[in-house]
């Protein structure tokens, strides 16, 4: 699995990234950076609990 | 504890569908059962506030992504009464549900003025497309509030063009975020053209075609549009003669413990919900908030006492008339703030610590990701 992201719906409030801090950050200018390309089933309730909590859902998986 | 077999949620909103959500994550596989009074999937209340009611708004700005709870869910159905002794939610429809497993997440409703058929509220989706239809004709509008509602649906309709009048009784969001910020918010609103009138007291004038509000002192305000934030109240009335009347609140929420729970087999999450805090039960209505108490509470109905605690300091933000201001931490906030980066009067981040050695950290326009503002709460970090 991976994230997709939409850039331009993106706010910044990096809710993602206290739900799974191990697989995307956002950088000083507030933008997500994914730290791994793909990732497995172990990190996958992680990465749902990052797509859910987004308020304006920038975030999705794919894959 | 035994396993369960059958959760029932009620409330189909962020918080009922993040307790189904989480129930399967935390490997719940039996029958899961939503039953959400509006005819709608999930969305995203902040955005009805805000980019819904820009002029340029993005019109899919509230959408989830797509579900994968598997629940069944009945919408447009809402429940009526509650049986703790033989576990059964009734519902308007006719129809009973048995439950090991009961999720309280059935929100809250706006509340009103009064009786006026002319006074718009905010709370729902489709109070949000029927809002921004209206202000689509540029009305005059007054709004009854002071509150980031209020605020909020004032700048969506000053953005639209329209003559906006904000009725309130004290100072716009200082009892949410406290003088300093409510002051930078007020002065950005009035050079935006917002007409601000306090009152002790609104009361609503129905009128022929158009909508009036009087004020204290008689004064009467008049426009063709009144829309009314006034705060929220809690869906508890399928409670009432529940048997869980020790849990009721004063103001309708219902209590929880540290876990999200009212009994073992019962949990609460979302607006309905009041959590302990430092000074007691409190409600906390927002968007993250709701999603936190909802993930205790999914895994306290399968796990009990090893559920993780509900603690973290909520994050609150509002985006209104130009400005987006972030909050981490307590709220009011007294007095003046150290600043942390930036500029007082532009783009600011803005500390104030507190006497316990947490800090509430605010950013005014100013890109921060949450948890590098929740690390700003930490004030020996």
């Amino acid at each position: 699995m991976r994230f997709e992201i939409d850039r331009p719906r993106c706010e910044g409030h990096g809710l993602c990234e206290e739900a799974a801090p191990d697989l995307l950050h956002l950088d000083d200018d507030g933008e997500v950076v994914f730290d791994v390309a793909e990732f497995g089933d172990e990190a996958l309730e992680r990465a749902k609990a990052a797509v859910r909590v987004c308020p304006v859902a920038a975030l999705r998986l794919a894959g | 504890m035994t396993a369960l077999r059958r959760v029932v949620v009620v409330g189909g909103g962020i918080a009922g569908l993040t307790a189904a959500d989480s129930l399967r994550a935390s490997g719940f596989d039996g029958e899961l059962t939503i039953v959400g009074a509006e005819r709608r999937a999930a969305y995203s209340r902040p955005a009805l506030s805000k980019a819904l009611l820009r002029a340029e708004a993005d019109l899919t700005a509230h959408e989830l992504p797509p579900h994968e709870h598997g629940a069944v869910e009945l919408l447009g159905v809402a429940a009526t009464g509650l049986d703790p002794a033989t576990r059964m939610v009734s519902l308007d429809d006719g129809g009973a549900l048995p439950y090991d497993g009961l999720v309280i997440a059935s929100g809250s409703r706006a509340r009103r003025l009064g009786a006026a058929d002319g006074e718009h509220v905010l709370r729902t989706l489709d109070d949000a497309i029927a809002l921004r239809a209206r202000i689509a004709d540029r009305p005059s509008v007054i709004v009854v509030g002071g509150g980031p509602l209020g605020m909020e649906v004032a700048s969506g309709a000053l953005d639209a063009g329209c003559a906006v009048t904000l009725v309130t009784a004290g100072a716009p969001m200082a009892r949410h975020l406290g003088a300093h910020l409510a002051a930078r918010l007020e002065r950005t609103a009035l050079a935006r053209g917002l007409t601000i009138l306090r009152t002790p007291a609104a009361r609503i004038l129905p009128g022929a075609g158009a909508s009036a509000v009087a004020l204290a002192d008689g004064t009467l305000v008049e426009g063709d549009l009144l829309v009314s934030g006034v705060g929220d109240i809690p869906n508890t009335g399928w409670l009432a003669g529940s048997g869980l009347d020790a849990a009721m609140r004063p103001d309708g929420a219902i209590a929880v413990d540290a876990r999200a729970r009212v009994r073992p087999e019962i949990v609460a999450a979302g607006d309905v919900a009041a959590v302990p805090t430092l000074g007691g039960h409190a409600r906390s209505p927002i968007w993250h908030s709701a999603i936190d108490q909802a993930r205790i509470a999914a895994v306290s109905l399968l796990r009990g006492d090893e559920s993780p605690t509900l603690g973290g300091a909520p994050y609150f933000w509002t985006e209104q008339f130009g400005l987006t201001i972030r909050v981490v931490g307590r709220t009011p906030v007294d007095g003046e703030p150290e600043l942390v980066d930036g500029d007082p009067e532009g783009a600011a981040l803005l500390r104030w610590p507190h006497a316990d050695g947490t800090a509430t950290a605010a950013a005014v326009d100013y890109r921060i990701p949450i948890p590098r503002l929740r690390r700003l709460t930490d004030v020996a970090a």
